[in-house]
């Protein structure tokens, strides 16, 4: 199995503070791996380094083979790696279908590309993703008037707009109302299934990653804590103490840990 | 919100049938008359004025491409009209040129819009990695140095004596051909407006970091306009320098030609192709109202105008029309965004 995604000991320092530190992560094609930990593990740093938006102080990145260690995020976009964001990009005055044209693939587009209009099949294409997303109806009102639910949706329609091979999902669930996470679970699951697109994704919503994902990798304060199917994971004991804290490991073995007063993260 | 919802059967009526026969009856009419103008006996001075306007006109398109579509609000904008304008006074004038022979006007004027065109995207490269109003006091500063830079190279530009140019007062010609290029221009935003190029500046001003992550080239983009902008506006300057025969640091780099182009387009909408011309076109003859009834206080009462616009009708006079157009408030706001991920990245990663 030849990894679609392979970064080999990043390591990310801001001054003093080494927030990504010798971090190795694969993702092979059509695979869908999670990434948790508590708040601060590096996360959504080590995102910002795979997708380029961060240059990174140590190690490599590659994708699909290419080297893209010291690419631009938009030239590591136009290989085919798309993301989302904790906090919603999202291009809020334009319409949900407008912002759908906007996030086609700008791989090989030239200069006579450039100066003609959106096309007829592009349109066609984001109208029937944002049926996919249960965004439909909402089509040309300004994207700044979706809920924040639908906000996660349209943002990871923009994302498969691109057709990625891999998307990093960044907090697709953060502010999303229970019934509407399961629609989220389907929709990725059937893009995964029926396109082939793999996914790394950020969560707090531990059920979601477990459900999604046959390979978990744990952060914690920058470095790679467990990783294995999210029932190993479930059990490590080293993961339940830094992920759940003493309140988790109380729970766990039922034995009243005087240490438990409260420092733990909860999850 | 509501302006916007209380604007929908005005906007319904002007954007479809009988509404849109109207406008662009309407817009064919003034376009029949600007030609005709000059064949019916206006007078040189008339001409002149319309001139001036029409320059006004077009310094604030090339405003509203980077201020308006791009989000970028260059508070030096002036800069290319002056160094388009020192350009084709240089290569015209004979006391500057060293070979003793003036060029020109066409080639001189050309010349002069590549040179402003060329080196806005070269200091663009640079002040462009900044944002929101870092960005637009760094072009402020361009715009002061390149005048006192003028000001001092005494030997190639006259110092601050300034230079003569040939003169040659036909002011039909004149008027003609900015009219020309004034439509152009304002066909060129509209077609640009239409294509991927516009659609990705529009994604730039909304979101930048959100662009690239799409695969944009924000940067080569950006720049792309901005020395486009820089060039037209530098045409412009060249066009306007020979029309006045004289140039000096202090009458070709000046910042109410910024100001000017950035109230136009706010008044007449940020961010929408017609904005710029309907707002430039009202406050030129609004200012000469001002100035022939309240001599002492045409600027106080152009600077309430402008916060009047701000506080309420952020959207300008097409933006009421144009859900393309961007609030007036926003001038800055849609950049801060961006700023706010950052402290998040360097203190909680």
């Amino acid at each position: 199995m030849t990894a679609l995604l392979e970064a080999a000991r990043v390591v990310k320092r801001f001054g003093g503070l080494t927030a990504v530190d010798g971090v190795d992560i694969e993702v092979a094609p059509g695979e869908m791996v999670g990434l948790i930990g508590p708040n601060g593990s590096g996360k959504t740093t080590l995102f910002d380094c795979l997708s380029g938006i961060q240059s990174i102080d140590g190690g490599s990145v590659s994708f699909d083979g290419v080297d893209i260690t010291r690419r631009r995020p938009h030239q590591v976009a136009r290989l085919g790696m798309a993301r989302t964001f904790q906090l919603i990009r999202i291009y809020r005055d334009l319409t949900v279908l407008e912002n759908m044209e906007l996030s086609t693939q700008w791989a090989g587009v030239g200069l006579r590309d450039l100066f003609r209009r959106a096309d007829a099949a592009t349109r066609r294409k984001g109208e029937d993703l944002l049926e996919f997303l249960m965004l439909g109806p909402m089509r040309d009102e300004p994207a700044g008037t979706l809920s924040g639910g639908q906000r996660r949706l349209l943002e990871i329609g923009m994302a498969l707009m691109s057709d990625p091979r891999l998307v990093l999902l960044d907090e697709a669930t953060a502010g999303v109302n229970p019934s509407l996470v399961e629609d989220i679970k389907d929709r990725l699951r059937a893009v995964n299934s029926g396109k082939g697109v793999a996914f790394l994704l950020v969560e707090h919503n531990v059920q979601f990653v477990a459900d999604l994902c046959e390979r978990v990798v744990v952060l914690d304060a920058g470095s790679k804590l467990a990783e294995g199917t999210p029932g190993q994971i479930m059990d490590d004991p080293a993961v339940i103490e830094a992920y759940f804290g003493a309140a988790g490991r109380a729970r766990q073995t039922n034995v009243g840990d005087a240490g438990g007063n409260g420092t733990g993260a909860g999850p | 919100m509501n302006s916007r919802r209380s604007a929908r059967p005005l906007r319904q009526w002007l954007a479809g049938g009988r509404g849109l026969a109207a406008t662009r009856v309407a817009v064919a009419a003034v376009l029949a008359w600007l030609i005709v103008l000059p064949l019916v006996g206006a007078t040189d001075s008339t001409m002149f004025t319309m001139t001036l306007m029409f320059t006004s006109v077009a310094v604030a398109i090339n405003w509203n491409l980077t201020g308006g579509f791009t989000g970028y609000v260059d508070f030096g904008h002036a800069v290319w009209f002056g160094l388009g304008a020192y350009v084709t006074a240089i290569l015209m004038s004979l006391q500057a040129n060293s070979l003793g022979i003036g060029w020109p006007p066409v080639p001189a004027i050309v010349v002069g819009a590549v040179v402003a065109g060329a080196l806005a995207g070269l200091i663009g490269r640079a002040t462009m990695r900044l944002r929101g109003p870092y960005f637009s006091i760094a072009m402020l500063g361009t715009f002061v140095a390149v005048r006192e830079i003028v000001r001092t190279w005494g030997g190639l530009t006259g110092g601050g004596v300034g230079l003569t140019l040939p003169p040659y007062l036909n002011r039909q010609l004149f008027y003609y051909v900015e009219l020309v290029l004034v439509v152009g221009l304002v066909a060129l935003t509209w077609w640009l407006r239409r294509t991927r190029f516009g659609a990705a500046l529009v994604a730039i001003r909304e979101d930048e970091l959100g662009a690239q992550m799409r695969g944009i080239s924000t940067t080569r983009l950006k720049v792309a306009v901005f020395s486009f902008a820089g060039a037209s506006t530098g045409l412009f300057g060249g066009l306007w320098a020979y029309q006045n025969t004289f140039v000096d640091p202090d009458i070709a780099f000046t910042e109410v030609r910024t100001i000017d182009a950035i109230m136009g387009t706010l008044l007449g909408g940020l961010g929408t192709v017609a904005g710029p011309v309907v707002g430039s076109v009202v406050l030129y003859w609004l200012r000469e109202v001002l100035w022939a009834n309240l001599l002492d206080y045409h600027l106080v009462a152009q600077g309430v105008l402008l916060i009047m616009v701000v506080l309420l009708m952020p959207r300008g006079i097409v933006g009421a029309f144009d859900r393309r157009g961007v609030s007036a408030r926003r001038l800055w706001r849609f950049r801060r965004r961006q700023a706010d991920d950052q402290p998040e990245k360097a203190t909680a990663p």
